[in-house]
């Protein structure tokens, strides 16, 4: 019977589309070219184009025309729209309608190191660029019924898997066939970090990500040009024939955002890109990205604050966020940057109008809204000659509404798709509120009062004074009214019609003790009408301001308005600071002066001297330095902070092709805390998961400024190597016995293998590039491989190794290598048994980067002594001491002090460890290092002598700017209080008011999945 | 990002407080004996002595005698006889400390934390108080010869495994072995107070964990320690005639207040917690281990006599708005309200970093405390937390001659520098395998 059921209702489905005429039809075919006109409407033929009183007429699917004066042809069906409005029906550009769930394969013990997938396809499962979304798609009325109801009518519908996700179609939400829905079926390629079901393991960081993406691009380049190829590459083949569609690109934070669109300004590809919803935090580097952005609607609720133990563990981030998210939509509007609004990463749809009226309120103009949701997303598609408008020959996807579709009150009659009418909401309800003659069992009983809304219509009865409650319920002509009359016990029901042209009622019903009564009811005059003000005119909610970073101890940086902020700028940049009084480690020939006025402007030290008089100086802070001491900033060779989720693509025995400086994470709150710890620079490092790591990023700790803006500026590139234990997995479980090398002797051989690849690389990438265009265009095409380009680099002295080292066998083989290789190993790193080698190390001209007194915690480093640094650095070899642990790099000064006592080490050449000889060592040292005229202006004020535990940096300069001050830190603590303790106030409102709310969970990592990884890597030792 | 790869660094310790499973170990108790004992009495003279009570005397005189000290006092003062010591040291300007002691730590315990066979600390099982560190506390230990040359004299050698880890007991930084290295036998009971809010782990080894949730078991785990406390009392109050229970036997000590119970916990609610539970079950000595947040309940664990073993002063604040200093002054904040702490060094690398706890108490001075305040929470209030203070944890008459000589301020990495160390009266050997390879490298190269 249901079987039966279903058939009938798959046949009776009535399309005007044509699309079906290839497919046999069962039963008696049902043409339909009928003309429909809609009249009397406000058209809104796009945002711009509004038409107060037309008519729209279609015909076969599509729109014929839209106008105020136009002809209506014999034969139409018309429908009288007067005091409705007619939207073009909203565009959703990213979503996976009808598309099957991602399954992912159960990852095994061992490690995955090739694709699982079966097939000519490329080398990594993540990189799917053969998907297509046209061919897995089927269409799916019931969700399709959730976006019709929200006033959808097409979206984008793609596979959400992979790093490479294929293409994406546009399909309308009607019902019918793929066939029948298909608007484009390839509408753009779509691309993320995530690398989803993949079972392989590389890349397991978002770094390993980015170099993959790369890559492919690369690979598919030359796959393209390469004529005599001998391999056939579907992936490949496929990556090349998206390229011609709209590049759409999902990120997950806005900064994610800003590295699609440095992958997108490499390979000159301007992305679309899928937002997260925290745009606005960084929106002035957002806009400079050009890119186009597809934004969420995910404002995230309110949290439980009631028990204030539990509320700390609610980040300063997330309280800014709940209250500045609905401002996301208006901050693009604001900075011009083209944005589509998406239904996505809502966890519930019926949110979607909620969160538009709310992102409305906070100040996103009607017009944009409607751009965003038709006109702009069309455009992104290159779907806006069939939608997105209510233009002549377009496809009619068009909802009915009962006014302005941006106003709370109103309703969604009808969405038409396809030329297909979905009813959502009946418009012909008969609109019975008003007061009426009400005559009840033959006799006048008083007045009958309706109101409310049509589907929650109450009302009242009113006998002289007497009032009693009535239920009303309304279903098309009928109605049923019901009642607790004063005089009786129990409830009179009473049923009957309303004839909608007199607005008189009549009927029959029935009294508590089941006697049969006729009543009646006349229309006598209109209800007094409410008069609200319009919600949408609401003034914007008062919010706090960004801060650089979005985080704890962020600053405002708009706290100037206008001009004053230009000026204030100015003034930051030309920051001039006198320093009076102070005794100064020079890290020079000067050693250590005493009561020196040290003069610092343009971002330099300009003047050392014994009074410089500050009256001249106009604008100059001058700092009293009595009884306090002036260092160069600390220097952190060897650091994993403020790299964005993963340090390790340890997965690959090489990973030469992954740059942190691609994953750096400006908002890591330990930027700041070592920064009061006296850390100007730092050496963001990949882990040493394997022998060959990842290229590094020297920063400047530059608390507040973007990724691009915390590198150091024209720094050489640097590298990891990595030797040991980590490398041939010896401490990684029972089941990470696959991976060459397991052993110190298998480590060796990685490392000629890849240097002797890298040599030819190196040489036929150089024959390449001497050949003439013409030679070129004639010559198998040159593969670029970032891998071996980096190892290149080694070779040609543009790239500089730091080399994870332990026990003095593999510290003296990767020498051997390196000479008989033809490249030097610039710094061993840990380096605890350094003291073993320390002659051949000053032979080889290796730098030592290495611990203060860490041992016993793996085999080998049984020999590791504390007296390392000392003998090191008595065999004249460059030696800093670093820290590869976020806690110990805010102390680095009392780990440099520790050679003082374990060696007798001056605290001159102490101090040098951890500032000049690790500059040294990264090749900044005629930059920062010394306090010496000309150099960068990168110091520290300690309140006491700098190696003593009893000394604070008091104020941390970095290019002559204090970006830590110890009475700053202070009154910021007390500012945050103050700000956290203003919005949870306003949370506990929330709360009361009935709004959903989220328990605080501890956050200890953060709680980011991937993030949780970078906790884990964060000392990697 | 699902795969994870587990590179052995610095196993975090307090991962590795849960487990299951049981042991059974003797619970034959032991006196502890003095190998060797002093025979030469020693005047140490003229020394800035640092007497670990908060109070100091600058030029002082320290009578050693039979393991003891009879005599510490102001050398202007006293009248001295130098003829009645065996031998007498002119420590003009150094500096006199009593022998640091390292409360709730591993060290002896564990050799090389990446290799399993050399790590003893935990056993497997929720509920072990009879399970005791002291019988695989290693004397040879080549980490301890590193520690004591700091000035680290003591150690409160705990176990870390499972909800109740075991029984602890105090021992000296030198002996033949683990009988004559004893000090206080079996001198707590280790609780490791459940966690309210838990993580999952993300690999099959426990060493990377993902998001925080509720847990779940909370109620179920401290419904176990409840019942386990009120069998433990009733077992011990009762008739002796039954089948013995080596668990409530080795709990008895909690009862008649011999023992102590450490109870670890940082987070505030779960400090609540704990100080409610050892009320309610009666329980005459208790100390919070951690206490992170311990600064917020601060009258609670005044009024209930409740200890703090403040966990390793060089950490990172828990979360990125707390006070960039929270963890450097959480000791100057339990002074100034009165509460009775101490300084433990547990935490990453454990053993090893023992060495580091006077420089702990270093920053707790810069960021609050006075230096003898400081030392005072590496020393005697150790003393009194661990139950030892009437026999050590500071230079004063009656007291065992445990003490040491610097060259400078032993809190300070720039100054600290241990000439001579004193377990008992008995000077200890302050050479160690790393000042050998120093020695031998330094030949090799020729350097002075």
């Amino acid at each position: 019977m249901k079987k039966i059921f279903l058939f009938i209702l798959t046949i009776s489905v009535c399309n005007f589309s044509t699309a079906q005429e290839t497919f046999p039809v069962n039963g008696t075919s049902n043409i339909n070219h009928n003309y429909y006109a809609f009249t009397n409407a406000k058209i809104f033929v796009d945002n711009d184009l509004i038409i107060e009183k037309g008519t729209l007429l279609i015909k076969d699917g599509l729109v014929v025309s839209t106008g105020e004066k136009t002809a209506i042809p014999q034969g139409t069906v018309v429908f009288d729209l007067k005091g409705k409005s007619i939207y073009p029906s909203l565009i959703d550009a990213y979503t996976n309608y009808g598309m099957p769930e991602p399954k992912a394969a159960a990852h095994g013990l061992f490690p995955q190191l090739e694709s699982n997938t079966k097939g000519a396809y490329g080398w990594n499962q993540a990189v799917k660029a053969e998907t297509e979304a046209e061919k897995i798609f089927i269409s799916d009325n019931k969700s399709a019924e959730d976006m019709r109801r929200m006033g959808f009518g097409a979206v984008l519908t793609f596979h959400k898997d992979g790093i490479v996700r294929g293409s994406a179609a546009v399909v309308s939400l009607g019902e019918g066939r793929a066939n029948e829905v298909m608007i484009s079926s390839e509408a753009a390629a779509m691309y993320s970090f995530d690398k989803g079901t993949s079972t392989q393991d590389y890349p397991s960081s978002l770094m390993g990500a980015i170099a993959l993406l790369r890559q492919t691009y690369l690979d598919a380049e030359w796959y393209k040009n390469n004529k005599t190829k001998k391999d056939y590459n579907i992936t490949l083949n496929a990556f090349n024939g998206l390229q011609a569609l709209p590049q759409i690109f999902e990120t997950v934070d806005k900064f994610s955002a800003l590295r699609a669109a440095k992958i997108g300004e490499e390979f000159k590809v301007n992305y679309i890109i899928k937002g997260s919803g925290n745009e606005y935090q960084r929106i002035d580097d957002i806009k400079a990205s050009k890119c186009r952005f597809i934004i969420p609607l995910n404002f995230p609720v309110a949290y439980d604050v009631d028990d204030a133990y539990d509320a700390v563990n609610i980040s300063m981030t997330e309280l800014k966020h709940w209250e500045m998210a609905p401002v996301n939509p208006s901050a693009m509007e604001k900075y011009s940057i083209p944005f589509a609004i998406t239904a996505a990463d809502l966890k519930d749809k019926k949110d979607f109008w909620k969160n538009l009226r709310k992102a409305i309120a906070y100040g996103l103009s009607e017009k944009q809204a409607l751009k965003s949701l038709t006109v702009t997303p069309a455009e992104f598609l290159n779907v806006s000659d069939k939608i997105g408008k209510l233009k002549s020959g377009m496809i009619a996807n068009f909802i009915i509404t009962s006014g302005n579709l941006f106003n709370e009150k109103t309703i969604i009659y009808e969405n038409w798709v396809q030329g297909n009418p979905y009813k959502i909401n009946d418009y012909n309800t008969i609109d019975l509120k008003g007061i009426y003659d009400f005559e009840y069992a033959g006799k006048k009983s008083g007045l009958l009062k309706i109101e409310g809304e049509p589907d929650k219509l109450k009302g009242t009865i009113t006998v002289d004074t007497a009032k009693t409650l009535v239920n009303i319920a309304v279903a098309g002509n009928s109605i049923t009214i019901t009642f607790n009359p004063k005089d009786a016990s129990g409830t009179v029901r009473l049923s009957g019609n309303i004839n909608n042209e007199t607005m008189k009622m009549s009927g029959t019903g029935q009294t508590p003790d089941g006697g049969w009564v006729d009543w009646k009811a006349s229309f006598k005059l209109a209800a007094a009408v409410e008069t609200k003000k319009d919600s949408a005119k609401k003034e914007m909610p008062l919010i706090g301001q960004i801060t650089y970073p979005f985080c704890a101890y962020g600053k405002k940086q708009d706290a100037l308005p206008g001009v004053e902020k230009i000026i204030g700028d100015f003034k930051m940049r030309d920051a001039v600071i006198l320093i009076k009084h102070v005794t100064v480690w020079t890290n020079e020939a000067d050693g250590i002066l005493k009561n020196k006025d040290v003069y610092i402007a343009n971002g330099r030290i300009e003047r050392i001297a014994d009074d410089i008089n500050a009256t001249k100086l106009e604008f100059a802070k001058v700092i009293d330095g009595t009884g306090k001491h002036l260092t160069p900033g600390i220097i952190d060779e060897h650091s994993h902070i403020a790299i964005a989720n993963g340090v390790n693509e340890g997965t690959h025995v090489s990973s030469a092709e992954v740059r942190i400086g691609d994953v750096i994470n400006c908002e890591d709150i330990n930027i700041y805390r070592q920064l009061a710890g006296g850390v100007t620079s730092a050496q963001l490092l990949h882990g040493s998961a394997n022998p060959i790591g990842g290229q590094s990023a020297i920063i400047k700790l530059r608390w507040g400024k973007s990724p691009e803006e915390m590198k150091f500026a024209k720094a050489d590139g640097f590298i990891k190597f990595a030797l040991g234990e980590n490398v041939k997995q010896s401490n990684w479980g029972d089941f990470n016995v696959i991976r060459f090398p397991q052993s110190r002797m298998g480590v060796e051989q990685v490392y000629y293998d890849y240097f002797t690849r890298a040599k030819e690389y190196d040489a036929r990438q150089k024959a390449y590039k001497t050949l003439s265009d013409k030679e070129k265009a004639a010559a198998t095409p040159f593969r670029r491989d970032l891998e071996l380009e980096a190892l290149a680099e080694i070779l040609n002295q543009k790239r500089f190794i730091t080399c994870h080292s332990y026990v003095q066998s593999e510290i003296n083989m990767l020498m051997h290598v390196a000479d008989s290789m033809g490249f030097k190993v610039n710094t061993f790193t840990h380096i605890l048994e350094g003291y073993k080698v320390a002659d051949k190390m000053k032979a080889h001209g290796a730098g030592a980067s290495t611990f203060s007194d860490w041992w016993a915690y793996k085999a080998e480093v049984k020999d590791a002594i504390p007296y390392n640094a000392s003998l090191l650095t008595q065999m004249g070899i460059t030696t800093a001491i670093n820290s590869d642990d976020a806690e110990m790099g805010r102390r680095l000064n009392q780990e440099a002090a520790k050679s003082v006592k374990y060696g007798g080490m001056s605290e001159e050449d102490a101090l040098k460890m951890v500032t000049l000889n690790p500059a040294k060592l990264l090749h900044i040292d005629n930059k920062v290092g010394s306090i010496k005229v000309g150099k960068e202006a990168d110091l520290v004020l300690w309140s006491d002598n700098p190696l003593s535990i009893y000394a604070k940096a008091e104020k941390t300069i970095i290019d002559g700017q204090i970006y830590y001050d110890i009475d700053e830190d202070v009154k910021q603590r007390v500012e945050m209080q103050k700000e956290r303790a203003r919005i949870i106030q306003k949370m506990i409102d929330e709360k009361k008011g009935g709004a959903a709310i989220q328990k605080p969970v501890l956050k200890k990592p953060k709680l980011d999945g991937c993030e949780t990884m970078e906790f884990n890597y964060m000392s990697e030792e | 990002m699902k795969k994870m790869i587990k590179l052995f660094c610095k196993p975090r310790l307090p991962l590795l407080r849960r487990g299951l499973g049981r042991g059974v170990l003797s619970l034959l108790l032991f006196t502890a004996i003095t190998a060797n004992a002093q025979t030469k009495s020693i005047l140490l003279l003229n020394g800035i002595a640092h007497i670990g009570n908060d109070s100091i005397i600058k030029n002082s005189v320290i009578g050693i005698k039979n393991g003891k000290i009879i005599l510490a006092a102001d050398a202007a003062i006293a009248k001295i006889d130098k003829s009645s010591y065996d031998e007498t040291i002119d420590v003009t300007g150094k500096h006199l400390y009593p022998g640091i002691i390292a409360p709730y730590s591993t060290l002896g315990l564990s050799e090389m934390e990446a290799v399993r066979a050399t790590n003893d600390f935990k056993e497997v099982g929720a509920i072990l108080p009879n399970v005791r560190s002291l019988i695989a506390y290693n004397t040879d230990s080549k980490i301890i010869p590193t520690v004591r040359t700091n000035g680290v004299l003591m150690v409160q050698v705990t176990p870390r495994g499972g909800m109740v880890a075991g029984t602890s007991s105090v021992m000296m930084l030198d002996g033949w072995n683990w009988e004559d290295a004893a000090y206080k036998i079996d001198d707590a009971i280790h609780l490791n107070w459940p966690l309210m809010q838990t993580h999952k782990f993300l690999d099959e080894d426990n060493l990377y964990y993902g998001p925080y949730e509720k847990n779940k078991d909370y109620l179920k785990q401290t419904n176990d320690l409840k019942k386990l406390f009120a069998d433990a009392k009733a077992y011990n109050e009762g008739d002796a005639k039954k089948e013995k229970n080596l668990r409530f036997e080795a709990m008895k000590g909690l009862f008649n207040g011999s023992q102590n119970l450490f109870i670890h916990a940082d987070n505030v609610k779960e400090i609540i917690e704990a100080v409610n539970f050892v009320k309610q079950n009666g329980l005459k000595r208790a100390v919070i281990v951690g206490g992170k947040d311990s600064w917020m309940v601060t009258d609670l664990l005044r009024e209930n006599n409740i200890a703090v073993v403040v966990s390793r002063v060089h950490d990172l604040p828990d979360h990125p708005e707390d006070d960039v200093d929270q963890p450097f002054k959480l000791p100057y904040l339990l002074q100034k309200a009165g509460v009775l702490f101490c300084i433990s060094s547990d935490g990453n690398m454990e053993a090893m970093e023992t060495r580091n706890l006077p420089f702990m108490a270093g920053t707790a001075a810069a960021y609050g405390l006075t230096k003898e305040q400081a030392l005072k929470a590496i020393t005697l209030s150790t003393a009194k937390i661990l139950g030892i203070d009437k026999t050590t944890g500071s230079i004063e008459a009656g007291k065992d001659a445990n003490l040491f000589i610097s060259t400078g301020d032993v809190l300070d990495m720039r100054t600290s520098n241990v000439e001579k160390a004193y377990l008992k009266g008995i000077s200890i050997d302050l050479n160690n395998d790393q000042k050998a390879l120093y020695e031998k490298y330094k030949k090799k190269y020729g350097l002075k």
